[in-house]
């Protein structure tokens, strides 16, 4: 339940909101994910106000401001086609309009392309507290302590390399529903290789990260060997594991090739 | 509270609002009513609005955080474009489309399709069909398919862009290979949208002339007549249930149990009778103790009554223990936490192969239970079904074969997108008034009645529009929670369900447990058929009996050949179980599509075992035209059952027609198409099932209807029947229109008022064009023979020495004909009876309840592509071949097919219940209960083939539910085709695949 709206213009004014200790004050960014769950009084500050809407290519990377919708994303022309294809996997055109980049990242479940997508990417988050200390994190460091090291610091942005190739695959009940399994996997000019699984437990899992993609598969297979629930059993899930894993590489030496 | 300033429409806006108050709830209190509550999740989408030109969804966005942005609703975008003296600029030429193109069956989800697709013709004028489905990908629809949504984008895309469109009625040359050597000319009714180029849009629709009688002089019938409520729902006019409005209303939240089953051994509501603003809590201590059945059928109920409004024990996760009533929503909600219940908890049932073992907990224990047939609650046992016909163990013992399996068939959800909604409130009469969104309005107030403590004569129904039911709403429901309130309050209660308590609280389809076998000889003859059904009925026995004694339908499709034809050896047992999970209930198909999955897949299984034609194999055993329908001499609900002869099949040419139009055979005979280049994991297959269904059920539906004739020649025809978005109100009125010589457009349709309405039984059981339809026949009838005599005495006044015969005159063009061509209008018929001479006024009731059920019959074809890797299943397209009798409105016909495909293809692929250990469910959201999206959907193809049913004026059969019946199997039989893959149990998931080809 939202007792307090506040909208502020200036980093600093948001900042001190929400490192109030009462009510608790959480940032917002489209909405999606507090409205739909929060259940607790709550102050919410919206960030719409604060201009972190821009995406900017510099050098090797591309830095994506935290309120930049998944729909501004999308049609960027900016993003591999593999990000593309987990944003619209992940959220129909409505909730493209709306759900932000920090909010998405934020709301990460086990079932999240985005979430997967950019952890392959090694994606980097900026943070700022209430000291206006900017900080980066590795979206990996991030994810599973997100609810202590979110707490009164605010995303501003998101920094994803441009020159890596991205490869998404799952497998869903129908095209448009929500993985089961998902492998996504990335490659630098390097050779450097990096597998993640989802579709099962609390956020996506990176199962692999090398100086080549020897390795991966069996990673992927064994890391999710025992990733059973209500909606596949472990052994299912860990031979898709490797499944998709191989697929996911096989499309990125494709990529490489030109 | 916080002030804000909104522009929506162009207007400003100022408004005080609670900072956690919602989008949605500022438009819905300031009247836009376009906007309407799908889910909690935005997955619906039909909250949607535009926020500076772009689709969001309002019930997830606080109304402060759209300050300092543009707001648009459906409200700007056009109106009726006839509105007196005042010049409008009509409807916008999107809406225009929507209408024009049938792509409106409820109406509940148009208003966001029409946004999205308003934003995405701005964005990209000349949109391909990808792009369309795209941006209407947030927006769910369950009626239609999507198929003729997109086609009126499409439509008006090109239409913007100056370009013309084929208009809607434009006949096509019917391809040669369509036509068989035995049809003659054919009138065929199609829509070709080239916009794009894409064959997704095709559509065909064949008069079969070769069996079809059906007049060529027909005007209204058998015409892609625009829908009567079109365009109201076109603009978003507060036409549903929950957009009726009454000062000092209320508003209605439930508690529900955390717990399977256990008894309530206290509840305090007192902390939350404290909270400012709560007006009433009720729980079982304050409500008389009546046991009923929810399920909305005929007197009597062919069920135990075993339901009661709130009781003292609660049977699953999500059942009643207390209602609240309060001034706001957020009041109520806030009271349900704060009454304390205390739960003595008792061991579950979850399984239903557990209900009946000796030692399971009981879960009707009640002294006060009403049992009904066999039903015995001491055993958990709901319904029982013991049917033999022939002499079963005798055809297995003529069989050279003999062929057993298991089969199972999930719990699946309703998931109409207008959540059940309610008004209840006293009139100036002290008659309490139920606005409900409901399928069956009669039966509402038949069943209501002594649950209230009131008489029948002191409640009055109306139903509004529907946003869709599909058997969820041939249930009373909500309709006693909010009436028990406004007992409780004197004041207007509303209660809408949450999409979680659509879930986990209401109806769905119950998941049974088959076992089959079936006797074959070597020549392909079936001598005899045997199933066994374990149905789960959850908590509550409503509809166990009729929904499972439907089953058999599927069983009576196969009688088998020669001898056995006139003699079929058919056994179909059931027991009805009761669990603790939600009760089941109604869902379109009403339990066929339950028989269809196991009978379907063990023929093809057959006829791959045995080597034989799976076609050939299926044909040379069904029933056919002329013969006696096999379970009509046996069982007809548990009413005295009269044998009926099928009067008209067209099965085989469904079949053939079928075959052509997914290149059957071409495609099994080149090896080549069962791969995909590349990707040597990816295998094609073709899938098949036939199916039959009923059309009403015989010496019990009846429906009513009246026509009234208007100074102007127009008339008032006034239905029971309840239009669910389905479009019966239109074909109805087509009929009557026929009869009367006059457009559609002069036939007022009303439905459904209890007050004002004649009966009709509701909308269910495929009936209403075929019951209510001959109601209309017969009350047009009555009324166009008043017309002729007054238009007889009229005509010979004006002609000097005539003598005009009244059955010669010809009703035809809004007048009244006489042979030698002298004509009067029916405005002056009209004139005359009303104010110039011998006035009366004319009028006519009519009603039909029919002493046959005549099956409809359909070819189901699914080609798919199978991942062999992961076990996934993509399906690419459903082509399926009707014989529904005339067809009378090719537009809102087809659409029931593609809505019903559609749904169909959930339950093939993605749509299940699931429950865990405990009772709680796994899906209670539209994210984790996955239904088809725009943008995921395969090709879609609907072909007619016409019979004249000689037992009803029109020749009509139905159309309805038949489309749920064979995706599911087809879809099976093309996993099988295409990698061998045999699966048992639907839907047809990745791992079962995987599992099946890893054994």
């Amino acid at each position: 339940m939202i007792t307090e709206y506040y909208r502020p213009e200036k980093l600093d004014e948001a900042l001190a909101l929400i490192n109030r200790k009462d009510p608790r004050t959480l940032a917002l960014g489209g909405g999606l994910y507090i409205n739909e769950v929060i259940k607790d009084p709550i102050a919410v500050v919206d960030l719409q106000g604060l201009g972190f809407s821009a995406i900017d290519k510099k050098g090797k990377n591309l830095g994506i401001g935290a309120t930049v919708t998944l729909q501004a994303l999308l049609t960027s022309g900016l993003i591999p086609l593999a990000l593309e294809k987990a944003i619209t996997h992940q959220e129909t055109y409505n909730r493209r309009q709306v759900a932000t980049l920090a909010g998405t990242v934020v709301a990460v479940n086990g079932r999240s392309p985005v979430g997967g997508a950019l952890l392959a990417l090694d994606a980097e988050l900026e943070l700022v507290g209430e000291s206006k200390h900017k900080e980066t994190q590795k979206l990996g460091d991030f994810l599973p302590l997100r609810q202590e090291v979110i707490s009164g610091k605010l995303i501003i942005s998101m920094r994803i390399p441009t020159k890596v190739a991205l490869s998404y695959h799952y497998v869903a009940r129908s095209p448009a529903d929500l993985p089961i399994v998902g492998a996504a996997a990335a490659s630098w000019p390097s050779g450097r290789t990096r597998v993640v699984l989802l579709g099962y437990g609390d956020q996506p899992v990176m199962v692999f990260d090398g100086p080549d993609k020897e390795g991966a598969e069996i990673a992927a297979r064994d890391a999710y060997s025992g990733a059973a629930d209500q909606w596949a059993g472990g052994e299912y899930r860990s031979d898709m594991a490797a499944v998709l894993t191989n697929r996911c590489l096989g499309e990125l030496a494709e990529i490489k090739e030109g | 509270m916080l002030d804000i300033e909104l522009n929506i429409n162009q207007e400003v806006y100022l408004l005080q609002v609670n900072p956690g108050e919602r989008l949605y709830s500022v438009l819905r209190r300031l009247g836009f009513s376009s906007v309407k509550f799908g889910d909690e999740h935005g997955k619906s989408g039909a909250d949607a609005v535009l926020m500076d030109g772009k689709p969001v969804n309002s019930y997830l966005m606080l109304a402060a955080q759209a300050e300092g942005h543009e707001l648009e609703t459906l409200e700007q975008m056009g109106e009726h474009p006839h509105q007196g003296w005042k010049e409008t600029r009509g409807l916008h030429i999107l809406q225009q489309e929507f209408v024009k193109n049938g792509s409106i069956q409820c109406g509940y989800c148009t208003p966001a399709q029409l946004l999205a697709a308003k934003e995405l013709l701005l964005r990209e004028p000349d949109p391909t069909e990808a792009q369309v489905r795209d941006a209407l990908s947030g927006v769910l629809c369950r009626c239609t398919g999507y198929k003729k949504p997109v086609e009126a984008v499409l439509r008006a895309a090109a239409r913007l862009k100056g370009e013309e469109v084929p208009p809607i009625e434009d006949p096509i040359q019917v391809p040669p290979e369509w036509m068989g050597t035995d049809l003659s000319d054919s009138i065929p009714f199609t829509r070709t949208v080239e916009v794009d180029g894409s064959t997704l849009t095709a559509q065909r629709v064949i008069t079969d002339i070769k069996i079809s009688t059906s007049p060529d002089n027909w005007r209204q019938v058998g015409k892609p007549k625009e829908k009567v409520d079109a365009v109201k729902l076109v603009q978003g006019k507060p036409a549903f249930a929950a957009d009726f409005e009454r000062r000092d209303m209320l508003y209605a939240k439930v508690l529900h149990s955390p717990h399977a089953h256990a008894r309530i051994k206290s509840i305090d509501t007192e902390k939350a009778k404290n909270i400012p603003g709560v007006r009433s809590i009720l729980t079982y201590e304050d409500l008389p103790r009546v046991p009923y059945s929810t399920a909305g059928q005929s007197d009597p109920i062919p069920g135990p009554l075993d339901c009661y409004s709130l009781d003292n024990k609660v049977r699953f996760v999500g059942d009643r223990v207390a209602f609240v009533a309060a001034e706001s929503e957020e009041i109520a909600q806030r009271a349900l936490k704060e009454i304390e219940v205390e739960y003595e908890l008792l061991k579950p049932i979850l399984d239903s192969r557990e209900a009946m073992q000796p030692g399971a907990p009981v879960i009707h224990d009640q002294d006060d239970y009403v049992q009904f047939a066999e039903s015995d609650p001491t055993r958990n046992l709901a319904a029982e079904i013991r049917i033999d016909i022939g002499d079963v163990e005798a055809g297995f013992i003529e069989a050279d074969q003999i062929f057993e399996a298991e089969y199972e068939v999930p719990k699946v959800q309703q998931a109409h997108i207008e959540p059940h909604a309610v008004v209840t409130y006293w009139d100036e009469d002290d008659r309490l008034v139920i606005r409900t969104s409901t399928q069956v309005p009669f039966h509402i107030r038949r069943m209501i009645a002594p649950v209230l403590g009131l008489p029948v004569k002191r409640i009055r129904v109306i139903k509004p529009r529907i946003g869709g039911g599909f058997g969820g709403k041939q249930e009373m429901l909500i309709e006693d929670v909010a009436a028990h309130l406004t007992i409780a309050t004197g004041q207007p209660v509303q209660y809408v369900c949450t999409r979680e308590e659509e879930f986990y609280a209401s109806r769905s389809r119950h998941p049974m447990r088959i076992r089959l076998k079936t006797g074959v000889m070597n020549d392909g003859t079936m001598t005899a058929n045997e199933m066994y059904a374990l149905s789960d009925t959850g908590a509550n026995g409503a509809h166990a009996l009729t929904v499972t004694g439907n089953t058999t339908k599927a069983m009576a499709l196969y009688v088998g050949d020669g001898k056995y034809r006139d003699a079929p050896n058919i056994r179909f047992y059931a027991d009805i179980v009761y669990t603790n999970t939600p009760p089941s209930g109604a869902y379109r198909g009403y339990g066929v599509p339950q028989g269809y999955w196991p009978v379907e897949r063990h023929m093809e299984f057959i006829a791959q075992q045995m080597g034989l034609d799976p076609l050939a194999f299926r044909l040379k055993n069904t029933l056919r035209a002329g013969e006696i329908h096999p379970f009509s001499v046996a069982w007809s609900e548990g009413r005295e059952p009269v044998p009926e002869m099928i009067q008209t099949n067209a099965l085989a040419e469904c079949v053939e027609k079928g075959k052509q139009a997914i290149a059957w055979d071409d495609k099994l005979a080149d090896p080549g198409w069962k791969s995909v280049e590349g990707k040597p994991y990816l295998k094609r297959g073709l899938g098949v099932a036939l199916v039959m269904q009923g059309t009403a059920i015989p010496y019990l539906d009846m429906g009513g209807a009246s026509i009234k004739l208007n100074d102007d020649g127009s008339f008032n025809l006034l239905v029971g029947a309840t239009d669910l978005g389905t479009g019966s109100d239109t074909v109805l009125g087509q009929m009557a229109a026929e009869i009367l010589g006059v457009p559609l457009e002069d036939v007022i349709v009303y439905s459904s008022d209890t007050d004002f309405t004649p009966f009709d039984k509701g909308a269910y059981a495929s009936s209403t064009t075929y019951i209510s339809g001959a109601a209309v026949v017969d009350a047009a009838n009555q009324v166009a023979e008043r017309i002729r005599e007054r238009a007889a005495l009229i005509l010979e006044s004006r002609v000097k020495n005539a003598t005009i015969l009244p059955n010669e005159i010809e009703l035809s063009d809004r007048c009244a004909i006489a042979p030698d061509g002298h004509a009067v209008s029916l405005e002056e018929v009209a004139l005359h009876s009303l104010h110039h001479a011998n006035q009366e006024q004319i009028m006519a009731v009519g009603s039909y309840m029919s002493p046959v059920s005549p099956p409809p019959f359909a070819a189901q074809f699914a080609e798919v592509t199978v991942d062999t890797e992961t076990g996934a299943v993509e399906v690419d397209k459903l082509v399926m071949v009707v014989d529904a009798g005339v067809i009378v409105n090719p537009v809102t016909a087809s659409g029931q097919i593609e809505g019903g495909m559609t749904q169909a293809l959930g339950y093939a692929v993605s749509e299940e219940m699931v429950y865990d250990e405990k009772g709680w469910a796994r899906e209670i959201n539209f994210r984790d209960y996955h239904i088809f999206e725009a943008h995921e959907m395969p090709e879609l193809e609907t072909i007619f083939v016409e019979t004249f049913e000689p037992s009803h004026p029109f020749g009509v059969k139905a159309v309805a539910e038949i489309p749920m019946d064979g995706v599911a199997p087809a879809v099976g039989n093309a996993v099988f085709n295409a990698c061998g893959a045999n699966i048992k149990t639907n839907p047809v998931t990745p791992e079962k695949v995987w599992r099946e080809l890893n054994k």
